[in-house]
C-alpha cells in the first residue's frame, strides 16, 4: 500500500519535469526501461504496441482496443504517458504518436543494441577485495537501520553522515539544529513505510536538494535509475561515470544504495535496496526484518545475549480484545508501534499494550493511515497469528466444499481472503479512520439545467464511465464531477450534443 | 517491620510518591491500594526457597515431572533472584523507548536461559501475570493461575492473570501453601520472581486458611497445621474460655490427628478407580490425564511428608461458633469452614447418587475436585458460562456430601428446572425432593430430603402465610449439609446475608456465569459464601464442543434524520426512547429476523424496554414475554417456540435474561439493553450457548446487538461487550446490511411512516423509556408473589398536552389500528397449539 502510494510519488515528480528535461532523460536507455516498469499496466501496453510500429495510432483505434469498463483505467493511462512526454497528440489530437528519442532508447533498452554503457560498465579485473551476498545485505541494512535509528532516538555508536542529516532535515522528517533533532510528523508517517518506499522518499528529496545545488538532475535520475538496472553482487567501475554521479556516489554509500571500500576504490557493488528500486515485487523486507537478520549478527557474539526465540518474519500477536503483545527488543520496532499502540509493560524480550481508540486516532491525526498500521501489522504478525488465520481459512473451505457451497463468483477472493489479524480489529481500525472524515469535500463542477433526460444521462454515464463522477440525482438532473474531470465531459458533451442538433 | 520501613522509601519514589499505608496489618481489607501498599515493601528472598522446594519435590507425579523435565536446573535462579531489588539496578541503562513505558519498563529483569520453554511474565509492579497459551505447559499452568489469580482477559494467543489479595486467599483456601505458591510461580516464571511479588504473596497468605473450623462427629474444632498459631489464639481473651477440653489432649493442650487425605472423598460421578491407594492413584491420574499441577503439588506434600501431615485442634461449642468466627474475622485469622460430611454422623444420611449413565464432564470434575480437594466439603463459588453444566455441578455435588440439601434460584420456573434435572440426572426419590414455592408448599417426611426454593420465599421477611411459615420453620429448624446458591452473582448482599443466617447449612456452593457487577458487591459474595474456587474458559469450552460458538456482531444503525434531530433536543429519557424506536433499527431487526428465519434458525430478541418490545412484536406479529405476562401464557409461548415451526421467534423482555432453558434457539438480537451492563450481554449471550445444534459441523449461534449510531448506545454497547471481549469473544462491527432495502414489507419505509412513529414516540411519557422494573433477575423481590409491572405497562395512555390541530391529524398524527397481539392468536388459531395447550391442561 505504502509503496503504490510512493511510487505515485516519483511519478509526480517525474510528471512535473519539463519536456526537454524529459527528452534528454529519455537518451539513457536504462532510464526508458525503468520509468516504463513505473508506469500502470495498460500504458504499458499502449507503448509496447507502438514502440515498434513507427506510424502514429489513431486514437479511435485505441479505444477499440479497450472493454467498455476499461474506459477508466484507459484514461488514466494515457494521462500519464502523456504527462511524462512518452507520447504525443497529432493532428488536432486524433492522433497519438510516440515520442521519437523514448523509442530509440527503450527500442535499445530492449533489444541490447548500440549503447554500451547505459548499464552500467562492470569490472572485467578481479577485486582484491570481493565481497558475497551476505555481506552486502548486512552492510545495506546497518546503513540503512542506523538512519532508522536515529530518526526514532536510540543511542547510536555510529551517527548518520551529516549529509544524510541535512537530507533528513530537508525532507521536513526531522527538525532542530543538528546535534538536537527530533522526529517530526511526517517522520512518524515515514517509519511506517517500507524499506522501498522510505529510499525513494529520500532520493527525491535528494533530487531537490541536487538541483539546488546545481547538480543536474538528469545525470542523478539517469544514475538512480541505472543503479535500479544492475546486478546484485557484481562490481562496478567508476570509468562509466560522469563527474555529478561520481560525487553522487559518497551520497548513496551514505543510504546504503552502494558499497565503496574506500573512497578512492575504482569500483562499487550496488546493494539490494539499490535493485529493487523499481522493481514491481516486493523482493526487500521492512525495516524490522532487514533489522532483524542485523541482530541476528549480532547474537552470534557469543558475549551478547540477545533475545530473539521467534522467527524473523514476524513478532507481533494482536487480540481480539485489541491487546497487542511483541516479541521484541529492538527499540526501533517499539518506537514504531508507538505510534499507534498505547504501550502498558515491557518485559526484556516483549512489550504489552493497547489499541485504543486514542491511541489510533492520535497516530491518524499524524497523517498515518489505518491502511498503513493494519499493513504493518499484518507483516509483523506473529506465526501464531498466521497460523490460527490458516486454520479458520481451511476449515472453511472445508466445510464449504463438504457442503457445497459456493460463494458468489465476484466474491471469491474476497470470501476467502487469508485473515491473519482477527477481522473485527481490522474493521475497528478501519472504522475509527471513518469517523475521522465524515465530511470529504471536493472541488469539482455541478452539471445541471439540463433540457431533456436524455441528455442528462447520456453525459452522467460518461462521467461514470471515466470515473469522474462524485454524485448524482436523477430527479433534478443535477451531477457532481471531479475538477480534474470537467474538460474531459465538456468536450464529450460538446461532440455529441453537437452532433445530435 | 523496621526491615519494611528501611527499604519502603525508595520505591515510594519510583512510583511517583504514591502515599503508602506503612501498615501492614489492614491487608484483610483486601482493598486495591492495599495490594499497592504490600507490593512496596521490598523483600530479601530466601535464596535456598526454590531448591528446598526442588529437593522435595523430587518425586513428584507426572505433570510436575513434566514441569521439571524442562525446567530441571534452578541454580542459575539463585544468582538471577539475589541482586534483584525492586529499584531498577544501577546498572540498567534506560534506552530510548524506555520513557513510552514510565515505571512499567522490566527490561531489567534478566530472563533465565531456558525462558522459551517457560510460559509465563509476571508484572513487578501490579502482579500481571502474561501467560503464552501456545506454550507446552501452558495448560497446567492455567490450572495453576485459574487458582491463584483471577482472570482477565482468555483469547487466543496470549492470557492475562492478575494476582489479588482475593484469589490469594482462594488459593489458600483450596488448600495451597506460601512456598506451594511460590515455587511453581518461580518454576513458570521466563523472568525471575520479582521480591515485591513474593512480599506481596507472603503477606496476604500468611494468615488465610490456617485456621479452620471444622464440625466433625457433631462437635465443632477449631483446626490448624502449626500448633503455635493455636496457643496464639488460645491466649485470646475471647477465643480462650471458649475451648472445651476434651479427652485425648497432648502436654500444650491440643488434640493431634492426622491430616485429612485428599482422595478420602470420592466425588460422585468420578471413576472409582480415584478412591483407590495413594501409589495406584499415581496410576490413574496419569491415565486420566489430569494435569492439574496445583493438586499434584498438594498431593506430593501429603505423600512425603506425613510426619508435617499432624494437624492440632482444640474444641468449641457450637454456641459459640459464631462469636469466634467474627473474633477470628477481627484479628485477620479468618476462619475457613470445612464440613466433613463423611464423618457426620448426627445428620442422616440422604440416598442419592448419580444415575449410571450420568457423565460429568472433565472441566466439572476439575471444579468439583477444588471443592472436594482434601476430603471435606468446602464453601466457595463455581464459575461456569451459561449452558456449560452449571445445574450438574450442583447436582453432584449434593450427589457427594449425601445430606440435606437445599437449593435456591431466582424464579419459579428454574425452581422447577432444578427439580426436574435432580429427577433426571440422579438417583434421588421424587417424594424426597420437595418445592417451595408461592404455589407450592410441601415438604418431604423422611429424615433428609431435598428443597429447591427461590430467595425471595426464603428471605421475605413480610408477613407470610401459615403455610408458608410452617414451611420456613421446618427449614431454620434442621441443619443441611449443603445449601446451594444458584446464580448468586444478582442477589443483593442484605439478602444473602438473610438467607445464609437464617438456614444452618454446613457447606455453601455459589454457582454464577458471570462474577462481574457493575456495583462492587461482588467482594462480599467471598465472606458470605466463600472464595472463587474455580472458573472456566469459555473459549476452550467453545473448542472443546461443550458450548456453542457464537458469531457476534454490532449493527450499527444510522439514525434517520428526523430521529437524530429531535434525539439532540430531548432529556436524556426521552432520549433512550428515540435511539431504541429508531425506525432504522425496526428495520434492521426484521431484515435480520427474515434472514434467520429463512435459514431455519430459531431467534430470541431481547428488549429491556417494555414499550419498545411490544411496538416491534406487535408490529412484526410475533409472541413477547414481559414481566406481566400470566404465568401459563409464558409457557404456552415457551413451548410453541420450542416445538412449532410456525413460530421461530419470540421478543423477550428482561425476564428471559436467566434461567431460561431453550436449547433451539439459535440466533438472537437485542435491541435495547440496561445500560453497561457487562452481565447482561453475558448472560443474554448464554441462552445460546448450549444451543442444541452445537455439534453440527461449522454451526454457529449468532448474536447480534443493534446500536444506534452517533448516540449514547454506542458507549454503552462497548462497555457491555468489555466481559465479552475478555473472554475471547470478537464483536464485528456491521455498518450496512446488504439487501435490507430490498426486503418486502419493510416497515418504516417512507417518510410520512417515520414521521408518524416519531410522533407517536414523542408522545409517550417519560415512563415509557423506563426499563422494566420489579420482575427481572436484579431484583426478583416481586416475582413469586404480584407481577408490580402490570399496572405500569398497561398505563400507557397519558396525559399530553397537544394542539388540537394536531389531535385531528394536522401534525402528521394519526391514529392506526395496531397490530393484533400474536400471542392471543397463538391461543386461539393454531390447532396444533390448541391441542397441546389443552393437553397441557388436563394434565
Amino acid at each position: 500500500m505504502s509503496s503504490a502510494q510512493f511510487k505515485s510519488n516519483v511519478n509526480e515528480y517525474l510528471e512535473g519535469l519539463p519536456e526537454t528535461v524529459h527528452s534528454r532523460l529519455y537518451r539513457s536507455p536504462a532510464t526508458c526501461l525503468a520509468i516504463y516498469r513505473l508506469i500502470p499496466p495498460m500504458a504499458k501496453f499502449y507503448i509496447m504496441s507502438m514502440v515498434f510500429n513507427e506510424k502514429p495510432v489513431l486514437l479511435r483505434d485505441l479505444d477499440k482496443w479497450i472493454k467498455p469498463h476499461g474506459r477508466r483505467h484507459q484514461v488514466e493511462s494515457l494521462k500519464r504517458i502523456r504527462a511524462l512526454h512518452i507520447v504525443k497528440d497529432e493532428h488536432n489530437g486524433l492522433v497519438l504518436s510516440l515520442n521519437p528519442i523514448f523509442r530509440t532508447s527503450f527500442r535499445n533498452a530492449l533489444t541490447g543494441g548500440e549503447t554500451n554503457n547505459a548499464f552500467g560498465v562492470a569490472c572485467d579485473t578481479e577485486d582484491n577485495h570481493q565481497v558475497d551476498l551476505p555481506f552486502l545485505d548486512t552492510y545495506a541494512a546497518n546503513k540503512w537501520e542506523t538512519i532508522l535509528h536515529y530518526m526514532v532516538g536510540t543511542e547510536l555508536n555510529e551517527l548518520p553522515s551529516d549529509g544524510v542529516l541535512q537530507l533528513l532535515k530537508h525532507a521536513g522528517l526531522m527538525e532542530g539544529r543538528a546535534g538536537a533533532m527530533s522526529i517530526t510528523k511526517e517522520g512518524f508517517q515515514f517509519l511506517l513505510q517500507d524499506v522501498n518506499a522510505q529510499i525513494w522518499t529520500l532520493l527525491l528529496q535528494y533530487l531537490r536538494v541536487a538541483e539546488s545545488l546545481q547538480m543536474d538532475p538528469v545525470d542523478v535520475l539517469n544514475f538512480i535509475f541505472m543503479l535500479g538496472s544492475l546486478e546484485l553482487g557484481r562490481d562496478y567501475s567508476l570509468s562509466a561515470l560522469s563527474e555529478t554521479q561520481i560525487k553522487m556516489l559518497e551520497d548513496l554509500r551514505d543510504y546504503g544504495l552502494v558499497y565503496q571500500r574506500k573512497s578512492t576504490s575504482r569500483r562499487f557493488y550496488p546493494t539490494r535496496l539499490a535493485t529493487t528500486l523499481t522493481s514491481e515485487s516486493m523482493a526487500m523486507k521492512t525495516p524490522a526484518a532487514a533489522m532483524k537478520e542485523a541482530l541476528k549478527e549480532e547474537d552470534a557474539e557469543p558475549d551478547k545475549v540477545n533475545i530473539l526465540s521467534s522467527t524473523a518474519d514476524g513478532s507481533v500477536i494482536i487480540e481480539t480484545n485489541f491487546k497487542l503483545y511483541a516479541y521484541t527488543t529492538s527499540p526501533l520496532l517499539i518506537a514504531i508501534l508507538n505510534l499507534f499502540v498505547h504501550l502498558k509493560t515491557r518485559f526484556a524480550n516483549m512489550i504489552c499494550g493497547q489499541l485504543t481508540r486514542e491511541s489510533v486516532r492520535h497516530a491518524l491525526y499524524n497523517g498515518i493511515t489505518a491502511e498503513q498500521i493494519i499493513l504493518f501489522l499484518e507483516n509483523h504478525a506473529h506465526p501464531r497469528m498466521r497460523r490460527l488465520g490458516e486454520e479458520k481459512l481451511n476449515k472453511r473451505l472445508e466445510f464449504d466444499r463438504n457442503n457445497n457451497i459456493k460463494p458468489a463468483a465476484g466474491a471469491a477472493m474476497d470470501e476467502y481472503r487469508l485473515e491473519i489479524l482477527p477481522p473485527t480489529v481490522v474493521d475497528q481500525i478501519k472504522l475509527w479512520q471513518l469517523e475521522m472524515d465524515r465530511i470529504q469535500t471536493w472541488d469539482g463542477y455541478c452539471f445541471s439545467d439540463f433540457s431533456n433526460v436524455q441528455e442528462f444521462e447520456l453525459l452522467n454515464a460518461y462521467a461514470e464511465e471515466i470515473g469522474v463522477l462524485l454524485w448524482s440525482d436523477k430527479n433534478k438532473k443535477k451531477f457532481f464531477i471531479t475538477k480534474e474531470g470537467r474538460q474531459q465531459v465538456v468536450e464529450y458533451a460538446n461532440r455529441k450534443l453537437r452532433k445530435k442538433r | 517491620m523496621s526491615r519494611r520501613e528501611g527499604s519502603r522509601q525508595n520505591y515510594s519514589e519510583l512510583a511517583n510518591g504514591n502515599d503508602y499505608d506503612s501498615d501492614s496489618e489492614n491487608t484483610s481489607t483486601f482493598s486495591d491500594d492495599n495490594v499497592d501498599a504490600d507490593l512496596g515493601d521490598a523483600y530479601i528472598p530466601r535464596a535456598n526457597l526454590t531448591v528446598a522446594s526442588a529437593s522435595r519435590k523430587r518425586k513428584a507425579k507426572t505433570t510436575v515431572g513434566e514441569i521439571k523435565t524442562h525446567l530441571q536446573d534452578d541454580e542459575f535462579e539463585e544468582e538471577a533472584l539475589v541482586d534483584i531489588s525492586l529499584e531498577r539496578p544501577p546498572d540498567f541503562v534506560p534506552d530510548a523507548v524506555t520513557k513510552m513505558f514510565g515505571a512499567s519498563d522490566f527490561s531489567y529483569l534478566k530472563l533465565k536461559p531456558d525462558h522459551a520453554s517457560r510460559p509465563i511474565w509476571i508484572s513487578p509492579k501490579d502482579g500481571r501475570i502474561i501467560l503464552e497459551s501456545f506454550s507446552p505447559l501452558a495448560e497446567q499452568a492455567q490450572d495453576f493461575l485459574v487458582t491463584i489469580a483471577e482472570p482477565i482477559s482468555r483469547p487466543s494467543h496470549i492470557h492475562e492473570y492478575r494476582i489479588t489479595a482475593y484469589s490469594l486467599y482462594a488459593a489458600v483456601s483450596v488448600g495451597l501453601e506460601t512456598d506451594d505458591i511460590i515455587s511453581v510461580l518461580s518454576r513458570l516464571s521466563k523472568v525471575p520472581v520479582a521480591p515485591s511479588i513474593l512480599n506481596f504473596i507472603k503477606s496476604a497468605t500468611i494468615s488465610y486458611g490456617k485456621v479452620k473450623l471444622v464440625l466433625k462427629h457433631n462437635r465443632y474444632f477449631v483446626e490448624s497445621p502449626q500448633a503455635d498459631i493455636l496457643q496464639m489464639l488460645l491466649k485470646d481473651p475471647i477465643i480462650g474460655p471458649l475451648r472445651i477440653s476434651s479427652e485425648t489432649v497432648t502436654s500444650d493442650g491440643l488434640v493431634e490427628t492426622r491430616a485429612p487425605h485428599a482422595d478420602d472423598i470420592e466425588i460422585a460421578g468420578v471413576k472409582h478407580s480415584e478412591t483407590a491407594k495413594n501409589g495406584e492413584k499415581k496410576e490413574t491420574v496419569e491415565e486420566k490425564e489430569v494435569e492439574d499441577i496445583f493438586a499434584s503439588v498438594v498431593g506430593d506434600k501429603d505423600d512425603e511428608d506425613d510426619d508435617l501431615d499432624v494437624v492440632h485442634s482444640f474444641e468449641v461449642s457450637s454456641d459459640s461458633v459464631e462469636i469466634i468466627k467474627k473474633r477470628c474475622q477481627d484479628i485477620d485469622y479468618p476462619v475457613l469452614e470445612e464440613y466433613d460430611c463423611r464423618n457426620d454422623t448426627r445428620n442422616p444420611d440422604l440416598n442419592i447418587d448419580l444415575k449410571p449413565s450420568t457423565q460429568i464432564r472433565p472441566y466439572q470434575e476439575k471444579s468439583l475436585s477444588k471443592m472436594f480437594g482434601n476430603g471435606r466439603a468446602r464453601s466457595g463459588i463455581i464459575v461456569l458460562p451459561c449452558g456449560a453444566g452449571k445445574t450438574l455441578v450442583g447436582i453432584t455435588a449434593a450427589c457427594t456430601v449425601k445430606k440435606s440439601v437445599i437449593v435456591l434460584c431466582t424464579s419459579s420456573v428454574s425452581v422447577m428446572q432444578w427439580r426436574q434435572q435432580f429427577l433426571q440426572w440422579c438417583t434421588i426419590q421424587p417424594e424426597n425432593v420437595a418445592v417451595f414455592t408461592s404455589e407450592n408448599k410441601e415438604m418431604f417426611s423422611c429424615d433428609a430430603g431435598l428443597v429447591v426454593s427461590t430467595y425471595s420465599m426464603v428471605a421475605n421477611t413480610r408477613n407470610r402465610s401459615h403455610d408458608s411459615q410452617k414451611v420456613m420453620d421446618f427449614l431454620t429448624s434442621r441443619e443441611w449439609g449443603l445449601i446451594i446458591l444458584d446464580e448468586v452473582h444478582v442477589v443483593p448482599a442484605a439478602m444473602f446475608r438473610r438467607v445464609v443466617t437464617t438456614i444452618a447449612a454446613h457447606a455453601k456452593l455459589g454457582l454464577t456465569a458471570t462474577l462481574v457487577r457493575e456495583d462492587d458487591k461482588i467482594g462480599d459474595l467471598n465472606f458470605l459464601i466463600g472464595p472463587k474456587l474455580y472458573e472456566a474458559n469459555w473459549m476452550d469450552l467453545a473448542q472443546k464442543g461443550h458450548i456453542a460458538n457464537v458469531q457476534c456482531a454490532e449493527v450499527w444503525c444510522p439514525m434517520t434524520a428526523e430521529f437524530y434531530q429531535e434525539y439532540l433536543n430531548q432529556t436524556a429519557r426521552k432520549r433512550m426512547l428515540l435511539y431504541i424506536m429508531n425506525p432504522t433499527k425496526f428495520q434492521a431487526c426484521q431484515f435480520l429476523i427474515h434472514y434467520h428465519e429463512k435459514r431455519g434458525d430459531k431467534i430470541i430478541v431481547f428488549s429491556d424496554n417494555v414499550y419498545a418490545l411490544q411496538e416491534y412484536a406487535l408490529k412484526l406479529g410475533k409472541p413477547f414475554i414481559y414481566g406481566s405476562t400470566p404465568q401459563q401464557e409464558r409457557m404456552n409461548i415457551l413451548q410453541n417456540f420450542q416445538y412449532n415451526d410456525q413460530v421461530s421467534t419470540i421478543f423477550l423482555s428482561k425476564v428471559g435474561d436467566t434461567s431460561i432453558d431453550l436449547p433451539e434457539a439459535t440466533c438472537l438480537i437485542q435491541i435495547s439493553s440496561h445500560y453497561g451492563s457487562r452481565r447482561q450481554e453475558a448472560q443474554r449471550l448464554g441462552r445460546i450457548l448450549r444451543a442444541k445444534r452445537r455439534n453440527d459441523e461449522g454451526f454457529n449461534a449468532f448474536f447480534y446487538s443493534l446500536v444506534s449510531k452517533d448516540t449514547q448506545e454506542m458507549y454503552y454497547s462497548t462497555k457491555r461487550q468489555a466481559f465479552l471481549v475478555d473472554q475471547g469473544y470478537a464483536f464485528k462491527v456491521i455498518t450496512h446490511l446488504h439487501g435490507m432495502e430490498n426486503l418486502p414489507d419493510l416497515a418504516y419505509a417512507s417518510a410520512r411512516e417515520r414521521r408518524e412513529l416519531l410522533q407517536e414516540v414523542l408522545l409517550k411519557n417519560e415512563e415509557a423509556a423506563g426499563i422494566e422494573a420489579g420482575d427481572d433477575a436484579d431484583n426478583f423481590v416481586g416475582r413469586g408473589n404480584t407481577d408490580v409491572s402490570v399496572k405500569r405497562a398497561k398505563s400507557s395512555a397519558s396525559r399530553n398536552a397537544g394542539s388540537l390541530a394536531s389531535l385531528a391529524g394536522g401534525e402528521d398524527m394519526a391514529y392506526i389500528q395496531y397490530s393484533k397481539n400474536k400471542n392471543k392468536d397463538l391461543k386461539q388459531h393454531n390447532s396444533v397449539i390448541q391441542k397441546l395447550y389443552y393437553k397441557g391442561k388436563k394434565k
